[in-house]
């Protein structure tokens, strides 16, 4: 912003600069937006003198003074996180420690992560920002690699197109399976579409590389009613606020959302709860509170409702914290908040954040290096012009350069590299399949030029148009129709694909069992589920926990290009 | 409420380690909703739900792993499922702020607790009628 | 970063000078379009969030509605900096049915009473995207609705860059509009004058 005092005054010479200046000038990191901060307003990342001190006081079993406020003072965030999220029983006695002794129990080893829990269940906002104030990035980090849920760290890609193209979506789905991803969302631009792209995302996230779970985000009804319906298999975008004003004008409650969350329990369904630093300033309501006091408030909000799990990382309001100064290490605190009270964290990196490649590689570091149950809630699997989320941090043209830093640091980012042949396979027969799937439900056909387009292609430039009123018509008969994910897997086995049929129906009935409600469900490419409760992070210092080793560990050596050892002239494959 | 005691260590995942104790709503064994039985016209999309009695067991392991609250989640979710979806839905919406009187959410409570059993939900209805009044986001 | 050079260049520096007039009142004209502006537009505000001047912009809208022959009325809203407010109040105090509501920052959207508060016509949300072209544009077709026409809305455009450099700005900007609201102030109508800089 340096030129702009001049605007309005005199005409006057430009001071003469460096040519280093000039360089340093035309750097994409100065393309970005810093802002100075304003802590009167919220805009502070997590070290505000405005944030409440931390007490409680309990009596009868009932949390009746929470960080400087009583029980009349409550807003509803307060009274719902004194309610249901604390432990009244362990709150007197874990306030009692001191913010830094709680901290050394996140980073030591020595100290197991169940330990952490039972001190965390007492905690109120503010003691808990407390914590995490007293720690640097390094220590959070730490402290993750213990707190996160799951032992196995896992991915989520974004699958969207900029046209809604269905037959897009059927093809990077399948290859995003095949990378190794585990969950799958999309979204649209034009709202009805949903029907048909939701469709066409879960097909291609069986195609290839099976038990990847879908979801689609809409606002909460219809997100609901696809869920329902099987054509989608989990929710994430269920948002929460930190004041009570943001939280209203997102139209809900604590009690509303909390509501919601047995709903999609009541049918079976995984959900999340979404929220994240930054979104109370951007609305203009974070009541003078940091952005890490509020989020942390949101945290606890979704562990009162019970929700398994939260979505966080500040999300689509990166752009906030990354302005201010701390703004990341406050971004990687809050997902270490949302880990050491027992939530599923799917810790963001999701949203385009930064023009310079150095600083949107820091910026995941945190999260990549210590592991997360979702390393990104969001990597996405089209270029990121296709990207209807408005762009992640990392997109598909960085899918070598994440191969090859998880193998510079043999870090497990829970992706891989996939040979060109196969990818083509892959995303050549999922078309095919909802070419299947579209006649059998007489939808709009899929023909084979759109087929031999979409494996080769980059994006939906590279695609032949569809008819995208004959698209929609065909959307609204799914919904009136009643189309469910029986009638997929009927469409898949009609069309000569049973074994991808087969895959969705197991995916299908995991919901009358269940097991993936629970915290960090995961179901691996043999549809077994693997979360906290039977894969649980046993971390506890150098030589434990999870650590890529054995077929994992060979896979990841695997590259584009990779010399051979024994023929110096050829390249392993 | 069911006899059976869970260990989250043996038990879960509950679909491969203790199939025999899941059915669905309407009956179904698990290993009955198979690709031929689809195919019949055997299995219906209400084939595809999460029994009470499953959210209960799994509400069970949820507390034995430690998380008090998602198996509370849990129990309220077994009573949801005896509502069908528009009113889920309706309920839904009616707990939105400035969406209902206190009265209407009251009576939705009593309703949840008279028609449909259900007493957790029924709580947590009461329990936002009485917040919203203190902090006047109710209807009108 | 920042400033704009090719509009000063190109169009020298223009001056904008508002006055009040009174109360904002319903129009009677069914062939007039009410731009309604925020507390802080052309006052503690100069620029857009990208440095488009007020002046200039308020000329391209001013021009995009003459040009299709219809009149244009601004009014300055004080009691919200909520774009959907103003736009749909612009509306209700236009005799066509049509207004159109902006911020400082350049967020603007054409309403149409009828339709309810959160609902519009055309909006245009990413402020940082906002070119005088757009403007023009804008005024042009909130002219076609108020004949009756149905134009072809205004091209979107996207932008997953934006986020990153200017999405900590727009909420400084939103929170420091915010703080030029005054609860019960009414709309009040406004003169305009944008005329040249001497130069020197």
């Amino acid at each position: 912003m340096s030129t702009m005092g001049a605007a309005g005054e005199e005409p006057s010479v430009t001071p003469r600069r460096s040519k280093r200046t000039e360089i340093l000038e035309n750097r994409p990191v100065n393309l970005d937006g810093f802002v100075e901060e304003w802590p009167e307003v919220g805009m502070v990342a997590m070290d505000s003198p405005y944030d409440p001190q931390p007490s409680v006081r309990v009596e009868n079993g009932v949390v009746v003074e929470m960080d400087g406020r009583t029980r009349e003072e409550f807003d509803f965030l307060d009274q719902f996180i004194a309610d249901h999220a604390i432990d009244a029983e362990a709150a007197e006695r874990a306030m009692a420690l001191s913010a830094i002794e709680i901290a050394h129990m996140l980073v030591d080893p020595k100290v197991s992560r169940d330990e952490v829990l039972a001190v965390s269940s007492g905690l109120t906002p503010a003691k808990l920002l407390e914590v995490v104030k007293t720690m640097n990035v390094v220590e959070i980090m730490m402290a993750m690699q213990k707190m996160r849920a799951r032992r196995t760290p896992a991915n989520q890609a974004h699958s969207t197109s900029a046209r809604d193209n269905p037959v897009q979506v059927v093809a990077d789905a399948a290859e995003a399976a095949l990378r190794g991803f585990r969950e799958l969302e999309t979204t649209l631009g034009v709202v009805r579409y949903a029907p048909l792209v939701a469709i066409a995302l879960q097909v291609g996230a069986q195609a290839a590389r099976p038990g990847v779970l879908t979801q689609c985000a809409l606002e909460e009804a219809t997100e609901l009613e696809l869920g329902m319906r099987g054509i989608t298999g989990y929710a994430e975008t269920i948002s929460v606020y930190g004041t009570e004003p943001v939280f209203c004008d997102g139209d809900d409650t604590p009690w509303s959302k909390a509501f919601l969350a047995s709903a999609y329990a009541s049918r079976g369904i995984k959900m999340r709860f979404t929220s994240g630093t930054g979104s109370e300033v951007q609305m203009g309501n974070a009541q003078g509170k940091s952005m890490l006091y509020l989020e942390i408030r949101c945290v606890l909000v979704t562990k009162g409702a019970g929700v398994q799990g939260l979505q966080n990382g500040s999300i689509s309001c990166i752009g906030v914290p990354g302005a201010v100064p701390a703004g990341i290490r406050a971004v990687a605190a809050e997902n270490l908040v949302a880990s050491m009270v027992g939530l599923e964290c799917a810790s963001g990196n999701d949203q385009s954040f930064s023009h310079s490649d150095m600083r949107r590689t820091a910026r995941l570091m945190p999260q990549l290096l210590a592991g997360t149950d979702f390393v990104c809630s969001g990597y996405s699997s089209v270029p990121n012009y296709d990207n209807m989320f408005a762009g992640s941090n990392l997109d598909c043209e960085d899918y070598d350069d994440w191969n090859v830093i998880q193998r510079d640091l043999q870090v497990d980012g829970a992706l891989r590299h996939v040979p060109e042949d196969e990818i083509l396979a892959a995303r050549n027969r999922a078309a095919r399949a909802l070419q299947g799937v579209f006649a059998h439900l007489d939808l709009p056909s899929i023909t084979d030029r759109e087929i031999e387009a979409v494996t080769y292609s980059h994006g939906s430039e590279d695609l032949p148009f569809r008819d995208v009123l004959e698209d929609l018509k065909g959307a609204q008969s799914v919904m009136d129709r009643g189309i469910t994910g029986l009638d997929i897997v009927k469409g898949l086995e009609a069309g000569g694909f049973a074994d991808i049929a087969e895959s969705l129906l197991g995916v299908l009935r995991q919901r009358v069992s269940g097991d993936l409600l629970h915290t960090s469900a995961i179901l691996t490419p043999e549809l077994t589920t693997l979360s906290a409760v039977n894969d649980p992070n046993d971390y506890a210092g150098p030589g434990t926990g999870y650590r890529p080793t054995g077929a994992r560990w060979e896979e990841m050596k695997r590259l584009r290009h990779v010399v051979s050892a024994r023929n110096p002239e050829e390249e392993v494959g | 409420m069911t006899p059976i005691e869970l260990d989250p260590q043996r038990d879960y995942p509950l679909a491969s380690n203790r199939p025999e104790l899941l059915r669905t709503p309407t009956g179904k064994r698990l290993d009955e909703i198979t690709m031929q039985a689809v195919l019949a016209g055997e299995v219906a999309a209400e084939d595809l739900r999460i029994a009470p009695d499953t959210l209960r067991l799994q509400a069970q392991i949820a507390e034995s792993a430690g998380r008090a609250q998602l198996g509370e989640n849990f129990r309220r979710a077994a009573e949801l499922t005896a509502l069908p979806d528009e009113k889920v839905l309706a309920i839904y919406n009616a707990l939105r702020p400035q969406a209902s009187t206190e009265q209407e959410l009251l009576d939705i409570a009593e309703e949840l607790e008279r028609d449909y059993s259900a007493p957790l939900c029924g709580r947590l209805v009461r329990e936002a009628a009485d917040v919203y009044e203190r902090r006047d986001i109710l209807a009108g | 970063m920042g400033g704009n050079p090719a509009v000063e260049g190109v169009a020298g520096k223009r001056i904008l000078e508002l006055t009040e007039t009174g109360e904002a009142r319903s129009g009677r004209r069914s062939d007039e379009v009410v731009i309604g502006i925020s507390p802080a537009f052309g006052a503690f505000f100069s620029t857009t969030i990208v440095g488009l001047p007020h002046a200039e912009v308020l000329r391209e809208l001013l021009a995009g509605i003459e040009e299709q022959g219809v009149r244009a009325r601004v009014v300055r809203f004080r009691h919200s900096a909520d774009v959907a407010v103003i736009a749909h109040t612009s509306a209700k105090l236009s005799g066509s049915g049509i207004g159109i509501g902006i911020l400082s920052r350049g967020t603007t959207v054409i309403h149409q009473k009828d339709l309810v508060r959160l609902s519009n016509l055309e909006l245009f949300p990413q402020a940082p995207l906002m070119d005088l072209e757009t403007f023009r544009k804008v005024g042009r077709n909130a002219a076609r609705y108020a004949k009756g026409e149905s134009p072809e809305p205004v091209p979107s455009r996207n932008d997953h860059m934006a986020r990153p450099r200017w999405q900590a700005k727009a909420a400084l900007l939103h929170i420091k509009e915010t703080e030029f609201v005054r609860a019960h102030a009414e709309p009040v109508e406004l003169g305009v004058e944008i005329r040249m800089a001497h130069a020197g």
